[in-house]
């Protein structure tokens, strides 16, 4: 495939799974100027990587790979000041008015998700969107065994409203 | 009290939702950008090639030097003394580089973010050592680079082995300032991270990552 086919069929799948991009760097960037940071940063990665794609593979597990562990090295990060790395201007992801149309029980949840480790965070969030454990457990790089036995005590600890998590 | 999986429907009609709210800018992704952009591990790879090409270059000033010392002990020695720790210097350079290309970010979070977690030991430890190893090494640097540009014949000895031990008693001591003032030094990140490595808390914060990460991956 020519370059020009190559970035468009990338801006494309992008474009259709966007969601995701959204969804990662809203659960590990509080502030609005990390999560342009990190929603940058993923894009360069999904860029450099997309040569290297298994198209057999699904498009939107493979995005979530690379998003999640850019977003985990991310938060990690020692230095917390980092700099725009595609431009200092204009926003890559644009959320209009999304806060306004979020319901009470997503301000509960992101709380809960805010105060989940960054390896829970990932958990948490492939289960939100719908995948089974089998999904999770390749995503993550563990047993479904152990998926199950995560996800179960994290529900319990939701359930209980603790505090830390 | 909160159901993780009534959530899981509220969490599923937001999504839906979320396709009339977000709009990715599509001009930022043109190719030019794209490929003008450099990832934290590019950029981390360039400086790496860069402090590589650096100590390669002195290793083989070095090696020029002890050819024609080599009959000369007393410039011989801390000639080789230079070289081995300039070696040892492109050596781990070459690893981590090596290590830098191995990651895939495509790969299972589990696998990859262990792969980081070594990677950042790695470096935290390479750069304590050169840091430390180097209030002692100078002292055969300072006299390669003597002999090189002033034609040094002889230096006393004692001198050397002054500097030596100076050296030496300066490694607990910038272990010790770095532990007490690292605190303080918010104004400026890169010496905070330079005396936390130092002082070891970035090496204790790294391999508490990888023990947590051990943790998670077994139950």
């Amino acid at each position: 495939m020519t370059s020009p086919a190559l970035q468009e069929k990338f801006q494309s799948l992008v474009d259709e799974h966007k969601k995701i991009l959204y969804k990662v760097c809203n659960s590990y960037c509080r502030n609005r100027d990390d999560r342009e940071d990190l929603a940058q940063e993923i894009m360069i990665q999904l860029w450099r990587s997309f040569g290297s794609f298994d198209e057999r593979a699904r498009f939107s597990t493979w995005m979530y790979r690379i998003a999640l562990n850019v977003a985990i090295s991310f938060y990690r990060r020692e230095s917390t000041r980092t700099r725009f790395v595609l431009s200092s201007e204009a926003l890559l992801l644009n959320a209009v008015d999304e806060t306004a149309k979020r319901p009470a029980e997503m301000q509960v949840l992101n709380e809960f998700i805010g105060r989940l480790d960054p390896l829970n965070k990932a958990l948490v969030l492939l289960y939100l969107d719908g995948h089974n454990y089998q999904e999770i457990a390749a995503v993550v790089g563990i047993t479904e065994t152990n998926v199950a036995t995560k996800i179960s005590r994290l529900k319990q600890k939701l359930e209980k409203g603790e505090q830390h998590v | 009290m909160f159901d993780l999986d009534e959530m899981k429907q509220a969490w599923a009609q937001h999504d839906r939702k979320l396709d009339e709210c977000i709009r990715l800018n599509r001009q930022l992704l043109s190719r030019e950008n794209l490929n003008g952009a450099r990832s934290q591990m590019q950029r981390l790879t360039v400086l790496l090639g860069m402090e590589a090409a650096g100590w390669f270059v002195i290793v083989v000033l070095l090696g020029n030097f002890m050819y024609y010392n080599i009959s000369i002990l007393r410039f011989a020695l801390p000639g080789a003394a230079a070289d081995l720790y300039a070696i040892g210097m492109f050596g781990v350079m070459i690893r981590l580089i090596v290590e830098v290309q191995r990651i895939d970010y495509g790969g299972p979070i589990a696998a990859i973010q262990k792969q980081l977690g070594v990677l950042r030991v790695l470096r935290i430890r390479t750069l304590q050592w050169a840091l430390l190893a180097g209030t002692v090494v100078w002292a055969p640097f300072a006299i390669v680079v003597f002999r090189v540009l002033f034609g040094l014949e002889s230096y006393n000895f004692a001198w050397l082995i002054a500097n030596l031990v100076f050296g030496l008693s300066l490694i607990p001591l910038a272990i010790w300032v770095s532990k007490r003032f690292s605190g303080r030094m918010d104004r400026s990140p890169f010496i905070q991270r330079l005396m936390n490595d130092i002082a070891g808390y970035n090496l204790t914060a790294a391999e508490g990552f990888l023990s947590e990460l051990s943790k998670f991956e077994e139950n």
